[in-house]
């Protein structure tokens, strides 16, 4: 068995197995924790599928931002009100039963039309040697996607938006800058010209 | 040498994983949003599966874009979460009626 193969058994059992921890572990820390496991095995993965680009971003966007922002949230929360008291409910065997449908269905049509997969017969060696993943993925999307790349942009600007103004809270009692009303403000009305009488001697 | 199934086949298994989460998870919404997460990763797998037995690096700006998404999503889903909690004291699912009252 070759050393690829080993390395991708391996890492996909632990894919496999932290995911399933994702589900199954009581306490929510448990489970991100683990999910930042899975994503870090998923990462490893893509380096092998030479996706070198993504793997990274994967880390950096998914271990470093999203999943800290997780970790946050949980534990913002009072723990006794996000801990499961039991691990399954009664609908847990259903749900056992539909995965299991839906990963024979999908094994069963992957394997089963595996010969008309023409490009799987021979692993084929890199997409292009002369320049990186990055050069290849840069240049694609600034030419070919550079409308769905701005509209990406936006989309994440529109997060931003959207979570500000969800979790804005306006307190009662807080003296707060009106701009409106400064800039509105009638002159007269903020000075009064008092005439004083000079003393004479 | 690794074939195009194999990948295949292991972003299966962790789709089901994460459809099974789903539907067992009934107590908290966090690991809801964490399931979907694993979701969007188990389709990414396919495309770069896709994208590298295909020689073709379309895949991979779609699983760019995908990130750009799922990111986005888990934002405002906390968002939502943390004004869900300060309204109701809960992230319990089944406590989640009020439209059925």
């Amino acid at each position: 068995m070759a050393f690829i193969e080993i390395i991708f058994y391996v890492f996909s059992s632990i894919l496999v197995l932290t995911s399933l921890g994702v589900i199954l572990f009581k306490n929510p820390v448990y489970s991100a924790i683990s999910l930042i496991l899975s994503f870090i095995t998923s990462a490893a993965l893509w380096l092998l599928l030479q996706a070198e680009f993504l793997a990274i971003v994967l880390i950096l966007v998914y271990v470093g931002a999203v999943m800290v922002l997780f970790l946050f949230v949980v534990m913002m929360l009072n723990i006794s009100d996000v801990i499961r008291t039991s691990r399954f409910n009664k609908i847990a065997p259903f749900a056992l039963f539909i995965g299991l449908i839906i990963v024979g269905e999908l094994i069963t049509l992957i394997w089963i039309r595996s010969d008309q997969f023409s490009m799987t017969s021979s692993p084929i060696s890199v997409l292009d040697t002369s320049v990186g993943n990055t050069t290849l993925l840069g240049t694609a999307l600034f030419t070919d996607y550079l409308y769905s790349f701005e509209i990406a942009g936006f989309i994440l600007l529109l997060a931003i938006v959207v979570s500000i103004s969800l979790t804005l809270r306006r307190r009662e009692g807080l003296k707060r800058q009106i701009v409106s009303e400064q800039v509105n403000i009638d002159p007269t009305k903020r000075m009064k010209l008092v005439d004083l009488k000079s003393e004479k001697n | 040498m690794l074939a195009l199934q194999s990948y295949l086949t292991l972003a299966a298994i962790v789709f089901a994983i994460g459809v099974m989460g789903i539907i067992i998870n009934r107590k908290n919404i966090i690991i809801l949003l964490m399931c979907t997460e694993l979701l969007l990763l188990a389709v990414n797998f396919n495309f770069i599966a896709f994208s590298y037995f295909n020689q073709d690096i379309t895949g991979q700006i779609f699983v760019f874009f995908i990130l750009t998404v799922a990111a986005a999503e888990a934002a405002i889903g906390l968002a939502i979460l943390v004004v869900l909690y300060r309204n109701k004291d809960s992230i319990d699912v089944q406590e989640l009626q009020t439209l059925r009252e």
